[in-house]
């Protein structure tokens, strides 16, 4: 009992430390509404080029408010990697290694607490900008589930991935560059931009394999189109993810662990 | 007025051999954050390139001509904070009275201070826009020349742009937030073909937010081979830099007489 | 003699803002009220007073930085905020917070590159550099990045790269902060013998009373704004300067200390405090005296904070200018 609690004591902390600055959410606000109203510029005229009602399936409603959420999930990144990064060269992290699954998880807390109220402001203000755009998504309350529902492996398959970029300082002079193309490579490869369903016929099923789509393009395109199957698929993606990911973390801890001591801590 | 700029070009050549060295003091970094510049912009070239292979003309540009933009963008921007990288941290530099270390010197006071520093990054968008420009367009000669000419007028506009937003900091007091969110803004619509726009954001664009003479007129010159485009965007530039001069020399004046902020000291 | 400082009736005036949106208020703040005074050329001058005094808005004022709200001033014939680019090239400045010195690279970059802003002839520059290198001792380190200098060296090589472009007029705030006592000492030296011996007009900020006696012949002290003592060093040091406090502590009960020129401040259990006149009896004969009272385990010797002894002067009212005098004595020296 007392492990949940002192994690979730310590993911509410730092929840309620991001919602302190004001203007934060103003800023928030005015990046949101340039970006998106530039793809709905994008889009409307892309969707009247080519005389469509729909493309990949979606209307230019759906389209907006995919790219809504696409957003909202990106902009909400956490800054693990950094912090991290920081851990292993101030030497905080070493003495850690010894009980290895006491940091990483106190990060996953602080990093979701952080995470969902960044979300949550991201994906509120989009909302309002969204409805303003194109109007009110047609959504049912089942519909509203399934997104939910898609949300948190999501949150933490990505988290995993930072952490791991993170680690990459025992290596690295400098992670930064990793984290760049990995956030990059989630650009592009997790759908943000575009859905899935408009990249190259040969591309589609090697993209919705890998993980990136599992964290962007997979929970936005619930809430556009819900599908209990599609759910279902996906939560099993991001499981196995996880998991591989989670054991790939487990060689590095192992392997810098090795290192540590090789040079003395 | 032929020796002055002589010795302004030599003092010129002095901040950037200095700053340059400067910078290889940290060669690992220097190098990361050039090359993290360069994919970064890369990467939104592959996202356009997927984009345009699905929809092939959009209002009558090209991916070609997309990438004609992102290269004169960025080479442009590169360019502008390379040689100039204290245009990105006026608003520190007046927020925290550091003009008075410059005012010191016998030279005219916003040329130098601007010379002090130099953007890492904003090298990378520089190699990436000419290396994009080559590989990726294939120019002929005249083309090339007329490209590396916008790129010098892109740059002017973006120095004028910087001290424009920078100044504001004479006026109102925190106003690092504020600027920035005008740069992104301006950064973010100077890298989407301008052509998506009608109406009113089309004013908005050659007017408070003057990406048009970024990513339309330049684009647009180089299509066609057309001077006057070339002209319209050189002039555009000039404007945006006298205005971005009148402001910060006005603002000065209220620095000097030191009602700025509190006293110091 | 040709003034290098002229300063009438100086006036800065703040409006500060205060409050938020509604109940916004403005209130006047009088920074520097009606200050004046004459600096002949090739006088060291150390111009002191507590935080807040005024006296980087006089300087600010003095190198064309700021704007006064009334009054005159001319620094080398020239009006600061109105002709600041031109004096900039006569006169030099070393302020503690800011080094001009490029953090990453070595001195002799920075001083090529100064030599580009101040536009200085190739060969006369490399002549005075060199001979800057030499007076103040920077080969050893001239090509080694500033960020793995000591800050004797660094503070030796700003002032340097202060004197590069041969200015008439330094100023120098907190050149000694920081520094030990050699360093210190070294400085000192060097500043001065620049005053004495290149007449260099020297304009010093410290609250360190020994860069004072050491470096300046005059001193202005300024408090609330306005001048409070404009007089010679020695007279100010036969008056406030001339005495050191000794903070000892033994191990067991100390002999009763009772000499002239000795006063006891404090004194509790194994801890005294002693006030000594320098012009009176010489600091070492204290010091055994001192240590004949008992076995010492600590002993400390410290000015008399200038804080103190400006308040005390203050206290005393508003002293009278000696500058005239003082400057028949230098023309006639």
């Amino acid at each position: 009992m007392t492990f949940w609690r002192k994690y979730s004591f310590v993911g509410l902390i730092s929840a309620r430390s991001n919602l302190a600055y004001f203007g934060d959410v103003v800023s928030r606000v005015l990046f949101l509404g340039v970006v998106l109203y530039i793809f709905l510029r994008l889009w409307k005229v892309t969707y009247a080029e080519t005389a469509v009602q729909t493309l990949g399936g979606l209307t230019i409603t759906q389209m907006l408010w995919y790219l809504t959420v696409t957003e909202s999930i990106t902009l909400s990144a956490p800054r693990v990697a950094q912090v991290v990064d920081e851990d292993v060269r101030t030497g905080s992290l070493a003495t850690q290694l010894v009980r290895p699954l006491s940091y990483p998880l106190y990060r996953l807390w602080t990093t979701l607490g952080e995470r969902l109220v960044r979300f949550f402001m991201n994906v509120s203000v989009g909302s309002l900008i969204a409805w303003i755009l194109v109007g009110a998504l047609p959504v049912s309350a089942v519909g509203l589930l399934i997104f939910v529902l898609a949300l948190p492996l999501a949150f933490v398959l990505d988290f995993w991935a930072n952490f791991l970029i993170g680690l990459g300082a025992f290596w690295l002079e400098d992670t930064s560059g990793l984290l760049l193309l990995y956030s990059r490579i989630t650009m592009i490869l997790g759908g943000m931009l575009i859905p899935l369903e408009l990249f190259p016929r040969a591309m589609q099923p090697v993209l919705r394999a890998l993980p990136f789509s599992s964290m962007v393009y997979g929970p936005a395109h619930l809430l556009v189109l819900p599908s209990l199957n599609e759910l279902i698929e996906l939560v099993l993606r991001q499981g196995t993810a996880i998991v591989v990911i989670v054991l790939f973390v487990g060689i590095v801890y192992r392997t810098a662990l090795r290192r540590v001591y090789a040079n003395g801590g | 007025m032929l020796p002055k700029l002589i010795s302004y070009l030599t003092l010129a050549a002095a901040y950037v051999r200095f700053n340059l060295k400067s910078q290889l003091e940290y060669r690992g970094a220097f190098l990361s954050q050039v090359a993290a510049m360069f994919i970064n912009d890369f990467f939104w070239v592959i996202f356009w390139s997927l984009f345009f292979t699905r929809f092939p003309v959009l209002r009558g540009w090209n991916v070609k001509d997309v990438i004609t933009l992102w290269a004169v963008t960025a080479a442009g921007f590169g360019l502008a904070h390379a040689l100039y990288g204290n245009g990105l941290f006026l608003p520190q530099l007046i927020a925290r009275g550091q003009l008075d270390a410059w005012m010191l010197y016998p030279r005219a006071l916003l040329s130098h201070l601007l010379l002090g520093r130099m953007s890492a990054t904003a090298l990378g968008d520089a190699i990436f826009g000419f290396v994009a420009y080559l590989l990726m367009v294939r120019p002929d000669l005249p083309h090339f020349v007329l490209f590396t000419l916008l790129t010098m007028s892109v740059a002017v506009l973006f120095v004028g742009f910087s001290i424009l937003s920078g100044s504001l900091s004479f006026y109102l007091g925190n106003a690092e937030g504020l600027a920035e969110q005008w740069r992104f803004s301006m950064i973010t619509f100077s890298t989407y073909p301008t052509t998506l726009f009608d109406g009113a954001a089309k004013l908005l664009l050659y007017t408070l937010i003057p990406a048009g003479f970024v990513s339309y007129l330049p684009v647009e010159a180089l299509r066609e081979l057309s001077l006057s485009h070339a002209a319209l965007a050189g002039l555009g530039a000039l404007a945006v830099l006298l205005a971005g001069i009148a402001v910060f020399y006005h603002g000065l004046g209220r620095y000097e007489s030191g009602n700025l902020m509190e006293m110091r000291g | 003699m040709k003034p290098a400082v002229k300063l009438a009736s100086l006036h800065k005036t703040f409006i500060l803002k205060q409050g938020k949106g509604f109940r916004r208020t403005q209130a006047e703040v009088v920074a520097v009220a009606d200050v004046s005074f004459v600096i002949p050329e090739g006088q060291s001058v150390a111009f002191i007073g507590p935080n807040g005094a005024g006296k980087s808005t006089t300087i600010k004022m003095l190198t064309g930085i700021l704007h006064p709200t009334a009054g005159e001033a001319h620094v080398l014939g020239f009006t600061p905020w109105r002709e600041r680019s031109k004096l900039a090239y006569h006169i030099g400045a070393v302020f503690g917070q800011r080094s001009q010195l490029w953090y990453h690279l070595p001195p002799r970059d920075t001083f090529e590159l100064l030599a580009r802003v101040y536009n200085l002839d190739k060969r006369d520059y490399v002549k005075r550099r060199d001979m800057l290198i030499e007076r103040f001792g920077l080969s050893s380190f001239l090509s080694t990045q500033v960020r793995k200098l000591s800050l004797g060296q660094r503070m030796r090589a700003e002032i340097a790269a202060s004197l590069l472009h041969r200015p008439k007029v330094l100023f120098l705030d907190e050149p000694t902060i920081g520094l030990d006592v050699v360093a210190r000492q070294e400085l000192r030296d060097l500043v001065r013998e620049w005053n004495r011996e290149d007449g260099l007009t020297v304009f010093l900020t410290s609250h360190d009373a020994g860069d004072i006696e050491s470096v300046a012949r005059r001193v202005i002290v300024i408090n609330h704004g306005r001048v409070v003592l404009d007089d010679k060093v020695s007279t100010m040091r036969r008056q406030y300067l001339g005495s050191k406090v000794l903070s000892v502590k033994f191990n067991e009960l100390p002999a009763r200390i009772d000499i002239s020129g000795v006063a006891v401040l404090k004194a509790s259990g194994y801890a005294l405090k002693l006030e000594v006149d320098t012009q009176v009896i010489a600091i070492e004969k204290v010091i055994n005296v001192v240590l004949k009272a008992g076995p010492v385990a600590d002993i400390t010797i410290e000015d008399p904070p200038l804080e103190e002894v400006i308040a005390h002067i203050y206290s005393q009212g508003a002293g009278s200018s000696f500058a005239a005098d003082l400057e028949e004595e230098l023309n006639t020296a």
